[in-house]
């Protein structure tokens, strides 16, 4: 890498640089010395000697660039392209005596390293003994491993307790000479030692000690990249998509072409309107129920296509709900008769009815742990029972009669309910402590974030109101927009880290807002009557589906513009759909 | 119709003719001395259970008001109307209220209210709960 030798004494070195190559190294620290080779060779142009910022904003050191872009070629295996960039650039990656100081380091020639160490012109003292005490105990261990006790001892004694520092590691050395196990236990029992691989792990150690204009972090431009790329992705406020690789042509934006905007599918098996709706936990199933008085298990393919599984019937009126196990393999149920049923989502068949004599049960839930399942009474009471029937444990005059929302956080702490008209309280079962949210309008339902962490509440007066309930309950933020004026109207979260709020509407559109900033950013029409639920499905960000009083069941999809690849997730099969096209 | 949303109220209840949804409260009245059309009307304080249709100008007794009719949420039917502004500074205490038709409405104890058949004897009405005075 040049002519210039190593035992040159620096002084030669500083004068020969003084013309202004670019010093890769602060005026301030004791410059290290380092050389444009051979001298004639990379004389540097008049022009150049006074830019050493690029780029448009001027921010960018040209030397620390052109360094940076050196080592990556190095750290890529590109050794010949590297040592043309320092050629012809003039810049050399690093100094000499770095350059000599690695070398020797990967050879394992340890007490030359140490004296190398001492001439890169370090002033930190403390820097110096970490760095020649990480280096000693390298020789220490692979002394031991060879079975040179002695040796290994005497490096111990006068090379690294000399040092005084890190006392304690000194002693945990010392075990070491004594007991084998110690070595495991330290993890230095293993072989490979003497690995380029395991000397190299050695120089990034000792170059997180230096400072870095001395050696060169490792992987420095991959990652400023990786930055950038993360402030992209972080300022593209409406992405939507599992594929979270970007390309650096071009900066990440998405648009709104990676929201569910088309229906892809109509499914139309329920003889009446259809209420309610949920993807499972996984997404591979969907559950509906209805006016009909029937629900139905819905699996979604592979394809994206859904498919009728199995028809449930039983209730001898409307299906007003219904919740998925935990673990995906049952289902309950609730009609509006006051009775909920558990079924198996594999066989179709009704494993259990929960009543509760002369009352009405009119929400179901489950426990976080699958064994046991709630429920809201018509005494205003909220019940828990075993999935046999046993009832476990009651809690009474923590709701208003008809409303019926209840939810249970996943941890199995706090029960959430509407427990007066405009309030929903939240209880800590364990702490028997109360958080309350208080509304000025009428609560007509609610649903809980996947993350526990925020409560999204339907008004009777078209609002919908985002809380955040992980401290004091606090009002975040307001969506606007659809319409409700008679019927309970359902929202949801949704979308790649549930970035989205969808709701239904009394206007017969499927309304989509950006959760953080409250913009609308979709109004889909299609349904013929009002939609009274929608779900997003949790494992495919580009699937949502949406229940209404016309019947049928509404799969939205990506527009086809931008189908350009099957993945497993993507919506690539489409239907016509009562030829209407959107 | 999808799946209703409705208030339920306790206490003595005022509700649909048609259909029984609730609709307001007996301590909610403010006023009992209103009339309309069909007769008596009271004057809430607040009324639930009704979608509320569009703001129009009309002359009224007592002056012109801006008012919308409000329907019950069950059936559909027209119960009354909400004052949405008065023109008279002596009617502004109105504003944001509801009227209740009696005859839309069933009252606490289930009992309707009659119109007689000759409407131009206008305030001479016979019913039970008159003399009971709800």
């Amino acid at each position: 890498m040049g002519g210039v030798e190593d035992d040159e004494p620096p002084s030669k070195r500083v004068k020969a640089s003084t013309e202004d190559l670019g010093r890769p190294f602060d005026n301030s620290s004791r410059s290290v010395p380092f050389s444009p080779l051979g001298g004639s060779m990379a004389r540097p142009l008049p022009s150049q000697g006074k830019d050493d910022m690029i780029g448009s904003k001027g921010v960018i050191k040209k030397v620390e660039f052109v360094r940076i872009i050196t080592k990556a070629l190095y750290s890529l295996g590109y050794e010949r392209s590297g040592a043309a960039l320092e050629e012809e650039s003039g810049i050399c990656l690093h100094s000499s005596a770095v350059n000599l100081f690695r070398k020797q380091v990967l050879d394992g020639n340890w007490d030359e390293s140490v004296l190398t160490l001492h001439k890169i012109g370090l002033s930190d003292e403390s820097i110096l003994k970490s760095a020649s005490f990480l280096i000693w105990e390298r020789k220490f261990f692979e002394l031991l491993q060879k079975d040179r006790i002695m040796d290994a001892l005497k490096t111990l004694r006068s090379e690294i307790a000399p040092l005084g520092i890190d006392k304690k590691r000194v002693h945990e050395l010392s075990c070491c000479i004594v007991s084998p196990q110690q070595r495991v236990l330290l993890g230095f029992a293993n072989l490979g030692l003497e690995t380029s691989n395991s000397r190299l792990k050695l120089l990034e150690d000792l170059q997180k000690l230096f400072p870095p204009t001395v050696m060169i972090p490792e992987r420095r431009l991959e990652h400023l990249v990786e930055q950038a790329l993360s402030v992209q992705r972080q300022g593209c406020y409406l992405h939507n998509s599992l594929d979270n690789s970007l390309s650096l042509y071009t900066d990440h934006h998405c648009g709104k072409d990676q929201i569910p905007s088309r229906t892809v599918q109509v499914l139309q098996a329920h003889h009446d309107e259809v209420w309610f709706l949920q993807f499972s936990n996984n997404g591979k199933y969907l559950a509906s129920s209805s006016n009909d008085r029937s629900a139905i298990i819905w699996e979604v393919h592979e394809d994206g296509e859904l498919s009728l599984k199995h028809m449930l019937t039983g209730h001898q009126k409307p299906v007003l709900m219904l919740a998925w196990s935990p673990d995906d393999r049952q289902l309950l149920t609730c009609g509006m008769e006051g009775a909920v049923r558990r079924w198996d989502v594999h066989t179709g068949d009704c494993l259990h009815v929960y009543e509760k004599g002369g009352l009405g049960l009119i929400s179901c839930g489950w426990f976080p742990d699958g064994r046991q399942i709630f429920s809201g009474v018509t005494d205003k009471s909220t019940c828990l029972w075993d999935l046999d029937g046993k009832e476990l444990e009651s809690w009474k005059e923590q709701r208003t009669t008809r409303t019926s929302d209840v939810a249970i956080t996943k941890d199995g702490r706090w029960i959430i309910s509407i427990c007066r008209e405009t309030a929903i309280m939240l209880v800590d079962r364990e702490a028997k402590l109360e958080k309350l949210i208080q509304e000025d309008q009428t609560i007509t339902s609610f649903s809980l974030s996947s993350d526990d962490k925020f409560l999204l509440v339907n008004l009777v007066n078209q609002e919908i109101h985002l809380w955040s309930i992980k401290d004091d309950p606090g009002l975040v933020t307001r969506y606007r927009g659809h319409k409700r004026s008679r019927f309970l109207i359902r929202s949801c979260f949704g979308g790649y880290e549930q970035t989205f709020i969808a709701s239904g509407s009394e206007d017969s559109q499927v309304y989509i807002w950006h959760r953080e900033t409250g913009e609308l950013i979709k109004a889909l029409p299609g349904h013929s009557g009002a939609v009274n639920c929608v779900s997003w499905n949790p494992a495919n960000p580009h699937m949502l589906a949406s229940a209404s009083d016309d019947h049928t069941i509404r799969i939205w999809g990506l527009n086809r513009a931008n189908l350009k690849r099957k993945e497993a997730y993507s919506n690539g099969v489409t239907h016509q759909c009562n030829g209407k096209g959107q | 119709m999808g799946r209703l949303f409705l208030i339920h109220l306790e206490g003595k209840i005022y509700s649909c003719k048609h259909c029984q949804t609730h609709l307001a409260l007996y301590t909610d009245i403010m006023s009992k001395s209103f009339h309309c059309r069909h007769g008596k009307a009271y004057l809430f304080h607040k009324v639930v259970n009704v979608t509320v249709g569009l703001k129009e100008d009309r002359m009224m007794m007592t002056g012109l008001h801006t008012v919308s009719d409000i329907f019950c949420v069950g059936c559909g039917s027209i119960v009354g109307w909400k004052y949405d502004a008065a023109h008279d500074k002596n009617q502004k205490y109105k504003e944001g209220k509801f009227i209740l038709e009696r005859f839309k409405v069933s009252g606490p104890d289930g009992s309707h209210y009659w119109v007689s058949h000759d409407p131009h004897v206008g305030g001479v009405m016979l019913m039970t709960h008159d003399l009971l005075g709800t």
